[in-house]
């Protein structure tokens, strides 16, 4: 048996254990057909009922936690090149980059990419839902890595504040380095990836033209 | 009668049940986007409505228990019969005292 080393996965062992419980009492009851005395209405109120809570509970905390990781991300064909530079351990992309720091590690897609605000993970989740209705509707017959699709594009313009929450436009470093567009950055003029533009390089390089659309 | 419906009602709570179980298992064994979001809408709505269909068939049962209640009643010490009296013949003589 597998050692459990996360949170996320003793909440999937809980779920499938759970699960298997509910399945079981439920094949009972079927294969049995026993009289609905108190015995049969409690061991199915905990098939029914107390389980199947367990197993919603334990599986939405465990399956929003995967949404979060790179692989989750990498799961659509159309996100492969994505996938592979961003785990590319000789690429110097700022997606492989960061996908190196251990701050980021698995989770590194949903680090830069998420809504930073109060209902960030909310509103996320809703863009996430809006990903899979575009897939299935636009590029599921697409090649290997999405040929023939669509260009991918962000929603919304990217914003410097998913690099603020690391990189602060304060330290003296940073001062000494961007004394020229200081003011830009902050007031939200001049945006990070204007000048820092190899996040997906191997990615958007294979479409003529998507570079500069993606970074828009 | 409505025993039976109940019993029919639990059982397809219990299949409905089943179906959600190995959608949500699913998701856990194989955390494909398409499957992971059918089986937290679908999957869930369905273990839902199970279970609410279980506690309506236990309330129809229990309701129907309820209905068919005869409290226990001693029952009657049968007595004897009177001895009838004699009819006296019609047009007869009275009987002598």
């Amino acid at each position: 048996m597998p050692a459990i080393h996360t949170t996320e996965q003793l909440l999937q062992v809980i779920a499938l254990s759970c699960a298997v419980l509910s399945i079981l009492i439920g094949a009972w009851y079927i294969i049995r057909r026993p009289h609905l005395n108190q015995l049969t209405k409690s061991m199915l109120l905990l098939g029914l009922g107390v389980f199947p809570l367990i197993v919603s509970l334990t599986g939405n905390i465990a399956s929003f936690e995967y949404t979060l990781t790179r692989p989750f991300c990498g799961s659509c064909h159309v996100m492969g090149p994505y996938l592979r530079d961003a785990e590319d351990p000789k690429s110097n992309s700022l997606a492989a980059l960061h996908s190196r720091n251990h701050k980021f590690g698995e989770n590194s897609c949903y680090s830069c990419h998420a809504d930073y605000q109060m209902f960030g993970a909310i509103t996320t989740k809703q863009n996430g839902m809006k990903h899979l209705f575009k897939y299935i509707t636009e590029y599921v017959g697409t090649g290997p890595d999405g040929e023939g699709g669509p260009t991918i594009h962000l929603y919304k313009p990217f914003k410097s504040e998913a690099c603020m929450q690391c990189h602060s436009t304060t330290a003296k470093r940073y001062v000494e380095q961007h004394a020229d567009s200081l003011a830009d950055i902050r007031s939200g003029e001049a945006r990070c990836i204007d000048c820092h533009d190899e996040v997906h390089p191997l990615a958007l390089a294979r479409r003529p033209g998507a570079r500069k659309e993606a970074a828009k | 009668m409505k025993h039976q419906t109940a019993k029919k009602m639990v059982l397809y709570s219990v299949i409905g049940t089943m179906v959600a179980m190995v959608l949500m298992g699913a998701t856990v064994i194989f955390p494909h986007p398409l499957v992971l979001v059918i089986a937290m809408s679908v999957g869930q709505g369905i273990a839902l409505l199970s279970l609410a269909l279980y506690l309506l068939a236990v309330a129809l049962d229990l309701q129907s228990q309820g209905g068919s209640y005869i409290p226990y009643e001693e029952p009657a010490v049968a007595e004897e019969p009177a001895p009838a009296e004699p009819t006296p013949p019609e047009g007869g003589a009275p009987p002598a005292a």
